[in-house]
Formats: structure tokens, C-alpha cells, sequence
């Protein structure tokens, strides 16, 4: 481990050279020219004269949350975002999403730049300019005491992690088409969706190993206690540095290249690399420290009491009340169409039931977060959060099977209560008010609390679209800290305690149908 | 005593039909029904299973709109156009089911529909609701849930929520059908009271002993027609019409 790690520290040390080679010479004129002018040129790329940066933070130290509040992201992509606001005099936001959704993000025009760790890559740089800001190399990594590599054919047969999104699995698929030739079998590759998850299958020892960047290693040693080393380095020209990505413009491409030329200039790129430096001798250090208890209590009960918790948990809540409300309040209306005359409108309902109850929930929130905006411009603005798309979309998708559990409840009152409704010259609205509605309400109770607590855990999937609820936090914890068993514990008393506290209001709510149920009724009177 | 078909309404009658007519698709349920019914008469509709009794009343309030003929209700005229509101106020109908809400107790079975269609302030609505319960014998049970109830109570519950609208005509549906010899002479003594008080009822059975008793005239249908309309005395004894007397030897074999 000591040899392969100093090897590591040698090979690919954690110094950042500023690129400037390249961009020195026409940045120079540039900067000359902007000197005179108030304001260097603003790139197109900022909307309403916003930075808008989009960013999964869950790769320290270049992106991720440092602390407890989920929605303060730190590290070196988030410093240089800054200079860069400061740099063009404007505002900066920053929106956290998973990694999987930032380049629909970006497309969708719903960020200005992609800062979160990336790799500058030919096969991106086809749709999306790039500009590097960080050098960096790939390095394999595998558990504490597994003696190093001598090249990438090494790994043959053996399961490697990578988190999904990033370049990783198909520079690995190279990888193995050399290794079908040479008639060897092929790298097993697992993708997880966070970084975290891809290191912790490396700790528990299911994956031989996994592919990183060594800036990122280098960082996490504190947090892994010397559990890991760097098996191989392989000698890929890419993967060398870390880019900014912004949409197609070769003005803009220019601007920007300028503005990082100069804050390398002026020292404040050196400043960034200087503040997240860790010197290899602290690494050390820390390599040395005894292995972490199995389960921290102290973790646990902080998770438990931390606001970003109780932060999270209140937006799960919340979008699933306001999200099966908006499902009962359509679902009525469609129940009753559907449970009347053949017209177009039950045949469209008729469809939209099925289309809804048979797409998956994940790919209906990814569509209307990601697809939506390309036809619909006004759903890439500002006010269309993450959680106006989470609160329409499960909206949609419960109401289809909201409306099934009407149409029973509906058609189980007995049709002879309309009758006497008629009969007593009640309205058609007074007959569905006080006669029909009452009784449905009675047979619908139960499924519908039974699709609460359903929705309830699926708002869970919403953390794909950068959703800070309940589940989203605490991948992000487990992100920053690698804490896995206390956050998920954490998270798990805080789904089983808004679950259990439902299903006792189902029971009480039960109780109170006295009216249906002879034993019921008659205890009460007595 | 039958009307002609082809004359008008008779407006002094409480319900007066001519020529009315009942489809469901190609089937007729109703086959140009033509008769009279005065105020404060009690009438009996007899006939076989499936001759169109429960279709008949059910025009009445126009549960079950009828497709041809006229119907005069209190010297109105009812169609697509009438006032349903004002027609189901006069007209009250107790279900052969009694169809009671399971939701509400009995006391609010009864206000139920004066205060929402009415009116009727809650106080007032519940002060007359235990005044009909009490004349159907039922006020101890006003805060019970009809589940607790048994049939003949729930028959009684379902009287007086009709009586709680102030009907000036009562539709009956084989009150009598699910009820004990004694319960029935309760339903009896009942519908005497409301012909007292002036209300007319129309009342399908099958139960011979209580049609003989409490009928001032007695209305044989067969196959959506009237065969006979004649007072049951005469009805009983001497009918005028083979299928009734099939009808009677019947029902006495049984
Ligand atoms: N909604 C309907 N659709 C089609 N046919 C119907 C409908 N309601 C009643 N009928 C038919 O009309 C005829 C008369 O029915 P109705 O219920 O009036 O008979 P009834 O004399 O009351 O019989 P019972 O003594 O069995 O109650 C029956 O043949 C019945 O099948
Ligand atoms: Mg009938």
C-alpha cells in the first residue's frame, strides 16, 4: 500500500498546473482588449444575466456538500464558478442534480455551464464545447493490500465499478474489445449512479476495484483511513483534465477560455489549488489512523436530528400531500366520465389512464424534467423547480391510479341510493355530495391511504432530478462522509416513522365508518 | 269507471294517465295505460312478476320517464320540461329495498332531504322527522344506523323519510314483501293514517289479505297492460278477466 500509494503521490501528485499554454497567447490580446472596455464581453451562455451552474455534488473536492446543508456545494469547480461570476460582474446559482441529468440539463438550457468534476472528452466535445480548467489522471483503485498492476489487461475477469454517466465504462470497453482479441475474458463493469456507492462496492469487497480520478482519491483518503490504494495508472492521454462544458458556441467557447487564462494569471487559480491542496504527508498520516467503528451511534443520532434530515423528510411529505391531493382532485372528475356514457373524452381518459399506469414513474419524472423544456420553452425557466416537476408528474401518473380505486368506490354504492336520492327531489349535485360521495369515500379510504404511503416512497425517485428530499440528502451525506449504514439507518427510522404514522391514521380513520359495520355501530351507541 | 283513453286528463284528479306508454329498447313495459286516481284513494296494483307494477309507479315521479301518453300529476302535466324538484316534493316514493342511506342515521335519513331541498332549517326538519317516526312507531331507534335496524323497522324508517318531504301522493313498492303477519298490520295501520290524513297512495303487492284490506280500488296488470281496475270486494270474488283468475287461483294454491 505505502509503495503503490507514494507511487501514486509521485505519479500523478496533486499539482495543478494552470493551463494557460494554450490560451495565453489569444487570451492575451483579449484580456489587453478588455482592459479598456468596463466589462470583459459577456458569453451568451449567461441567461438573464445569471450563472446558472449545474452540478452533481458528489465528487470531492471538485464538487460536493461539505457540511450539513444540502444545498451549500463546495469544492474547487464551485471556487472557480464563483471568479468566473465575479469575473463577468454577474450573479451565480447553483443547481445540484444527478449526475445522469446534467448534460440534458445543459442541452435543455436550463444551466449556463456544467461544472461538476467532468473529464474533457473528444466524445462529448462532439456536442458540447469544453474548456479545462484542472489537470488530473485515471487511476485504478482496489482494497488496502492488493498488490498493484502492471497494465490494464491485468484486470481481465475481474469486476470493476464505475459510477454511470461518466466516460469510465466505455474507455473499459475498449479495454475489452483488446482483451476479446487477445482471446481473454472481458472486465466485468458495474455502474452505480453516485461515485460513493462505486467506492463503498470496493470497501465491502463485491468489486475488485474501481476507476477514479486521482484528485478525487487523494481528497477521500481521509475519509477511507487508508482502506484503499492505487493499483494501476494506466497511461491514458485522455482523462488528463477536468473541463467546464457550455453548449455549442465557439464565441463563448473563447470567452470563457479567457476568463480561466486570466484568473491563472492572476493567481487565483493557484490560490483554489492551494486551498483544497492536501499535502501527501497529511495522507500519510492519515493512512495510519485506526479503521472506523461498524456503526457510529454519534453519526446516527446527529443524522437523525440534523435539519437537513428533517429538511428532507418535510420535502418528501410535502410533495407527496401536495402531489396525491392534485391526483384525487383530477381523479374524481375522470371517474365519474369514466363511469358514464361512451364519449371522446372517456376514450382519451381511457388512454391517458393507461399510457400513465403503464410508463415508469422514473422515466415519466426524467421526461417531464428533461424532455419537456425541448418543446415547451417555458418549462426550462427559473420557476419550474425540481419540485413543481416532481409535484406534476407523480400528480399525473398517481391520478391514473387514483382514478381506478373512484371508479370501484363509485361503482360499489349501490345504485337503488341515486334512486332515492332522485326520489327525495334531491339535485344531481346534492345526490353525489351527500349520498354517493360519503359512501365512496368510506370504500375508497383504505387503497387510497394504501397509495399514499406507495407515493410517499416513490417521491424517493425524484432525487434523479436534483429533488432535495428525504433519500437525495442522504446520498449526499453518505457522499461527503462515506458513512453509509448510519445515514441509510437514519433515513430508514424517518421513512418507517411517516409510513407507520400513516397506516395508524388509516386504522383511526377506519374506526370511524361506525356506520358500515353492525358490531361497530352498535359498541359505539352503548 | 275506466276512462276513455282518447279524453283529456281528468285536472281534479290526483294522478290522471291516458295512453301512457313504456319502452325499454323494443320491449314494452308499459302498453298504453289509461286511469284515473282521486284524492285520498288508496289504491292496489296486482299483477304477475315482470307485468310492469314497479315501472308504472315509477312514472310517477318520473323515476322512469315515460315515452308516450299523458300523465297528469295534481292537474299538471309532467314531461321532459316539468319541475322535477316540485314533482318529487309532491310525489313520495318508498323502494320494495327501502334503499335508507347507510351513512346516516335514521334522524338524518329523514332531514336529510327537506333541508337540502326545502330548506328547512335543521331544528324544525329533525322536530318533524320524529313526529312522522313516532307515527310509524319507530322514534326510539332516530339515532340508530339503519345496519342496526331490522327489515320491518327499516320499512318503517323508509315511510316516514318519504312522509318528511309532505308528499300529497305516496308510491309504495311491495311494502310488505320482506315483513311478518304482524308487521304488515303495522304498514295497514299506517296507510290508513295517511289516507286520513288525505294523502293518496298507490301501493304495489303481492300479499292478497293486505290488498283486500286496505285497497279502495284494486289495478290488475298483466304484460304492461291494465286488465282490470274494479274495488277488491268485487275484484276477489268475482273477476272479470281469465288471466286474473288465473292469477287469483295462484296465488291461493300458494
Ligand atoms: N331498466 C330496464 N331495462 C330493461 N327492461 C326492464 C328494465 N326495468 C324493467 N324492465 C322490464 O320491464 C318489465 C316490467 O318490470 P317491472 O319491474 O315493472 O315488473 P314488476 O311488475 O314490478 O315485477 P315484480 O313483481 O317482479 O317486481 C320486466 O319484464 C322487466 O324485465
Ligand atoms: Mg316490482
Amino acid at each position: 500500500m505505502t509503495h503503490s500509494m507514494a507511487q501514486f503521490m509521485r505519479r500523478c501528485p496533486f499539482r495543478l498546473r494552470p493551463r494557460v499554454l494554450a490560451a495565453a497567447l489569444g487570451g492575451a490580446l483579449a484580456i489587453a482588449g478588455s482592459a479598456l472596455a468596463a466589462d470583459p464581453d459577456l458569453p451568451g451562455f449567461i441567461h438573464d444575466g445569471t450563472l446558472t451552474v449545474c452540478t452533481n455534488p458528489t465528487l470531492p473536492p471538485m464538487t460536493f456538500v461539505n457540511g450539513t446543508d444540502v444545498n451549500a456545494v463546495d469544492g474547487i469547480d464551485m471556487d472557480i464558478a464563483h471568479r468566473l461570476a465575479e469575473y463577468w460582474h454577474v450573479p451565480m446559482v447553483v443547481t445540484t442534480m444527478d449526475f445522469t441529468g446534467l448534460f440534458p440539463s445543459l442541452a435543455a438550457q436550463r444551466c449556463s455551464m456544467v461544472a461538476s468534476g467532468i473529464i474533457k472528452l473528444p466524445d462529448r466535445e462532439k456536442n458540447f464545447d469544453a474548456v479545462s480548467y484542472q489537470d488530473t489522471a485515471l487511476v485504478v483503485v482496489a482494497r488496502a493490500g492488493t498488490p498493484p498492476l502492471s497494465s490494464m489487461t491485468d484486470l481481465s475477469g475481474k469486476t470493476v465499478a464505475v459510477q454511470s454517466g461518466t466516460s469510465y465504462s466505455a474507455r473499459l470497453a475498449k479495454e475489452n474489445e483488446a482483451l476479446a482479441q487477445a482471446g481473454r475474458a472481458p472486465i466485468i463493469i458495474q455502474q452505480y449512479p453516485t461515485e460513493d456507492q462505486v467506492v463503498q462496492q470496493v470497501l465491502i469487497g463485491r468489486v475488485f476495484a474501481f476507476a477514479s480520478q486521482d484528485v478525487e482519491l487523494y481528497y477521500r483518503q481521509e475519509q477511507l483511513h487508508g482502506k484503499v490504494n492505487v493499483i494501476l495508472v494506466p497511461p491514458y492521454p485522455e482523462y488528463r483534465h477536468f473541463a467546464l462544458y457550455i453548449r455549442k458556441n465557439a464565441h463563448d467557447r473563447e470567452l470563457l477560455e479567457q476568463a480561466i487564462a486570466t484568473m491563472g494569471q492572476n493567481g487565483q487559480m493557484a490560490a483554489i489549488q492551494k486551498k483544497w491542496a492536501i499535502s501527501p504527508d497529511a495522507a500519510k498520516a492519515l493512512a495510519h489512523t485506526p479503521p472506523a467503528p461498524m456503526f457510529r451511534w454519534d453519526t446516527f443520532f446527529s443524522a437523525l436530528t440534523s435539519t437537513a434530515f428533517m429538511r428532507g423528510a418535510f420535502i418528501t411529505l410535502a410533495v407527496a400531500v401536495l402531489s396525491h391531493f392534485t391526483a384525487i382532485m383530477i381523479s374524481i372528475p375522470m371517474a365519474l366520465a369514466l363511469n358514464g356514457r361512451d364519449s371522446l373524452l372517456k376514450m382519451v381518459l381511457k388512454g391517458y389512464v393507461s399510457v400513465f399506469r403503464g410508463a415508469p414513474t422514473l422515466l415519466q419524472l426524467l421526461f417531464i424534467w428533461n424532455a419537456l423544456p425541448q418543446f415547451l420553452p417555458v418549462f426550462r425557466e427559473a420557476w419550474f423547480t425540481p419540485f413543481l416537476a416532481t409535484w406534476l408528474s407523480l400528480s399525473i401518473n398517481e391520478s391514473a391510479y387514483q382514478v381506478e380505486i373512484n371508479r370501484a368506490a363509485l361503482g360499489a354504492v349501490d345504485k337503488g341510493q341515486e334512486l332515492a336520492g332522485d326520489a327525495l327531489a334531491m339535485s344531481r349535485r346534492q345526490v353525489y355530495r351527500h349520498v354517493i360521495f360519503p359512501q365512496a369515500l368510506r370504500i375508497a379510504l383504505p387503497p387510497t391511504i394504501n397509495e399514499f404511503i406507495s407515493l410517499l416512497k416513490t417521491t424517493s425517485l425524484a432525487s434523479v432530478i436534483s429533488l432535495q428530499e428525504l433519500l437525495a440528502v442522504t446520498q449526499i451525506q453518505v457522499a461527503r462522509t462515506f458513512e453509509f449504514t448510519e445515514y441509510y439507518a437514519a433515513a430508514l427510522v424517518y421513512y418507517l416513522g411517516m409510513v407507520f404514522f400513516f397506516l395508524f391514521l388509516q386504522k383511526r380513520v377506519e374506526r370511524r365508518f361506525a356506520w358500515a359495520d353492525r358490531h361497530k355501530a352498535t359498541a359505539n351507541e352503548s | 269507471m275506466n276512462p276513455d283513453p282518447k279524453s283529456m286528463p281528468d285536472p281534479s284528479a290526483m294522478i290522471s294517465v291516458r295512453n301512457l306508454s313504456k319502452l325499454y329498447k323494443d320491449f314494452i313495459a308499459l302498453d298504453r295505460i289509461s286511469f284515473d286516481v282521486q284524492r285520498g284513494e288508496k289504491i292496489v296494483v296486482l299483477g304477475p312478476s315482470g307485468s310492469g307494477k314497479s315501472t308504472l309507479i315509477r312514472c310517477f315521479n318520473r323515476i322512469e320517464p315515460h315515452d308516450s301518453g299523458i300523465l297528469s300529476i295534481d292537474g299538471q302535466v309532467i314531461n321532459a320540461q316539468s319541475d322535477l324538484t316540485q314533482l318529487r316534493a309532491t310525489v313520495g316514493l318508498v323502494f320494495q329495498n327501502y334503499n335508507l342511506f347507510p351513512h346516516l342515521s335514521v334522524l338524518d335519513n329523514c332531514t336529510l332531504a327537506p333541508r337540502l331541498v326545502k330548506k328547512t332549517p335543521r331544528a324544525e326538519a329533525e322536530a318533524m322527522a320524529m313526529r312522522f317516526l313516532k307515527q310509524v312507531n319507530i322514534a326510539e331507534q332516530a339515532n340508530k344506523y339503519p345496519i342496526q335496524l331490522s327489515g320491518g323497522q327499516q320499512q318503517r324508517v323508509a315511510i316516514a323519510r318519504a312522509l318528511c318531504m309532505q308528499p300529497e301522493v305516496m308510491l309504495f313498492d311491495e311494502p310488505t314483501a320482506a315483513l311478518d303477519p304482524e308487521a304488515i298490520s303495522g304498514v295497514v295501520a299506517i296507510m290508513n293514517d295517511l289516507a286520513q290524513q288525505g294523502i293518496t297512495t298507490l301501493c304495489v303487492t303481492h300479499e292478497m289479505g293486505f290488498a283486500r284490506h286496505i285497497a279502495d280500488r284494486i289495478i290488475f296488470m298483466d304484460k304492461g297492460r291494465i286488465l282490470e281496475i274494479t274495488p277488491p270486494a268485487e275484484f276477489f270474488t268475482n273477476p272479470k278477466t281469465q288471466r286474473a283468475r288465473d292469477f287469483l287461483d295462484q296465488m291461493i294454491s300458494y
